[in-house]
């Protein structure tokens, strides 16, 4: 489904990716971990567009769309989550939902203005989509409170709200975990794995172990840019680069 | 229809009749005119708000405004077309300049934007006092004809003779540009505009093409200005280069901040208040600038949501105030 092939992106000298390749089957988990500075976010942002990579593509359903805008990767079926700001802060949960809904909105100027009863039947069906949506991630109760007032707990979750309204066929989570408390983790986890079975496809950057190997059939390590290990969970926590990368090189380690 | 949904309508329809009925109460051409120009200057200021709300300051609507006073003039004065059709095509061709200048533009953020806008408006006033045979340079062109006579038997006679035909017409053109200002705000195309003024890379991420839309709201912003500029000319029947640009963008840009910018009604009240009130202290008209700048200042410093924030820190206050007591 997604294949990148030896992506590379400088900043100013320094390789943050350096000649990365992996695939992502459809209907994988796939978990992207590393230590801190590894490079992860700086491939989330490379696949969807926010930055252009120096060398190497990225391949999606059999398309080359490396260096495509992100609005355009998004409407390709990949949507991407952010650490920090997920949510539009102004609006209230369900407006979040429905200003997500965008890509399914088919918005025309002249409908917008005269409330033709076309437009107005495509309101309705976006308004329960984004219903049902909000039903599915369980924040019904808080649907018409504005999303700057939430607890960080359901904000993260309203975030990843917002990534499904597109129906990505793809869904890129930049730590959805980060944060939370343990009960909130087990709230998000299980919500991360729902959207999954429901036959979205999810790439995802977590620092909580755990979680990560919980969730995902495959992990991809990075350090400094490059992929040091992959494999199944297991393979990967008996991987010796990969203990080395997170406990440091020491001489004990071996 | 339950009894708190018909409120606001009726108010509203109340506030059009009082508004409709002034030239009957006063006629004196003088307070028409501040009225007119009132006017005119909430068009700018709501069109202006509008283009913000897509997350970019443009202080370049004089020049906009420029742009639709020379198109009109020179449409109806060059090529013979009636006021009626120079009047939205005026708006047409300044939508288009937005349009094409748009692209570049937009892909600019906050104070590039902004600053860009106030040298296309400077731009677009060079390039009118160098192009005589079109705009009259320096001079600009006179005796612009006034607005073809509307008549239709027994119901108007609108000759624009007197202020008051011009008084009307502004009143129909604040309320049908109003009217669709708010349409496209309170429609899903509004709501797109602000998810790309709250977060760019969200809206992105979820499939928007930011750029396409922040151009949008520019173009129709323009479309307004554009419609004011038309006005303008045939109403001051003479215009140059210098009358609209600089000077206008800016205080359009603080009737809006004055009023404030987070809601639909806010350039409204910044826009009269600021028209209406100078007029009281003409002595001090010189010095405009300097104290719309202070005015300016103390909004920012001490009511950054702007005027229409008023009503509610009154009654924070007096609730404080009674709470200590």
């Amino acid at each position: 489904m997604l294949e990148i092939s030896g992506l590379t992106k400088y900043f100013g000298g320094l390789a943050a990716v350096n000649e990365l390749d992996f695939d992502v089957r459809r209907g994988e988990m796939v978990g992207l971990i590393g230590p801190n500075g590894a490079g992860k976010t700086t491939v989330f942002n490379l696949i969807t567009g926010f930055l252009r990579p120096a060398k190497g593509s990225v391949v999606f359903n059999g398309r080359d769309v490396t260096g495509q805008k992100p609005h355009f990767i998004a409407k390709m079926g990949i949507v991407r989550t952010f650490q920090a700001t997920s949510i539009f802060s102004n609006f209230s949960v369900l407006e979040n939902i429905i200003a997500a809904c965008y890509l399914q909105s088919n918005l025309n100027l002249g409908k917008a203005i005269l409330h033709t009863p076309g437009s107005r039947k495509r309101e309705e069906h976006i308004v329960n989509r984004a219903l049902e949506i909000i039903h599915f991630v369980g924040l019904d109760a808080i649907k018409d409170q504005p999303a700057r007032s939430l607890p960080h707990g359901y904000k993260r979750i309203l975030g990843i709200a917002v990534s499904m309204a597109p129906d990505p066929q793809l869904l890129l989570l930049d730590e959805p975990l980060s944060g939370m408390s343990a009960e909130e983790v087990k709230r998000a986890v299980t919500l991360v794995r729902r959207i999954w079975e429901r036959g979205t496809t999810i790439l995802l950057i977590e620092h909580n172990m755990r979680a990560a190997m919980n969730l995902c059939q495959r992990i991809i390590v990075l350090e400094m840019g490059r992929k040091i290990a992959e494999g199944s969970p297991e393979e990967v926590r008996a991987n010796r680069e990969v203990i080395q990368a997170y406990l440091g090189a020491g001489k004990h380690v071996t | 229809m339950s009894k708190r949904n018909l409120v606001k309508p009726l108010s509203y329809g109340a506030l059009l009749v009082v508004l409709f009925l002034v030239p009957a109460f006063i006629a004196q051409p003088y307070v028409l005119h501040i009225l007119i120009m009132a006017g005119l200057n909430i068009i700018l200021a709501s069109s202006l708000r509008f283009i913000a709300t897509s997350g970019q300051i443009s202080l370049g609507h004089g020049g906009m405004v420029s742009v639709g006073a020379f198109t009109s003039a020179l449409l109806v004065m060059r090529l013979g077309l009636s006021f009626w059709a120079a009047l939205p095509l005026a708006g047409l061709t300044t939508m288009i300049l937005a349009f094409l200048v748009g692209y570049p533009f937009v892909r600019l953020k906050g104070i590039y934007f902004a600053m860009v806008t106030l040298f296309l408006a400077e731009f677009i006033r060079l390039t009118a006092e160098q192009w005589k045979s079109l705009t009259g340079g320096v001079a600009g062109i006179i005796a612009i004809p006034r607005p073809n006579p509307l008549i239709i038997p027994g119901l108007l006679n609108a000759d624009f003779t007197s202020k008051v035909d011009f008084y009307y017409l502004s009143l129909v053109m604040v309320v049908v540009t109003l009217l669709i200002l708010y349409a496209i705000e309170s429609s899903r195309i509004g709501m797109t505009f602000f998810s790309i003024q709250q977060s760019e890379f969200l809206a992105e991420s979820i499939g928007i093409d930011s750029a396409r839309f922040r151009v949008l709201a520019f173009s129709i912003g323009c479309f307004f200005a554009g419609m004011a500029g038309a006005f303008y000319s045939h109403y001051f029947t003479a215009m140059n280069p210098s009358s609209f640009g600089f000077l206008l963008g800016i205080n359009v840009f603080i009737y809006m901040v004055v009023g404030g910018m987070l809601r639909f009604y806010g350039p409204i009240i910044g826009a009269f208040i600021l028209t209406v009130t100078p007029e009281l202290a003409r002595e001090l008209k010189e010095f405009e600038p300097f104290v719309f700048a202070g005015i300016l200042l103390l909004i920012i410093l001490f009511m950054p949501e702007g005027l229409i924030s008023l009503p509610h820190r009154l009654r924070k206050i007096i609730r404080e105030s009674f709470s200590h007591a």
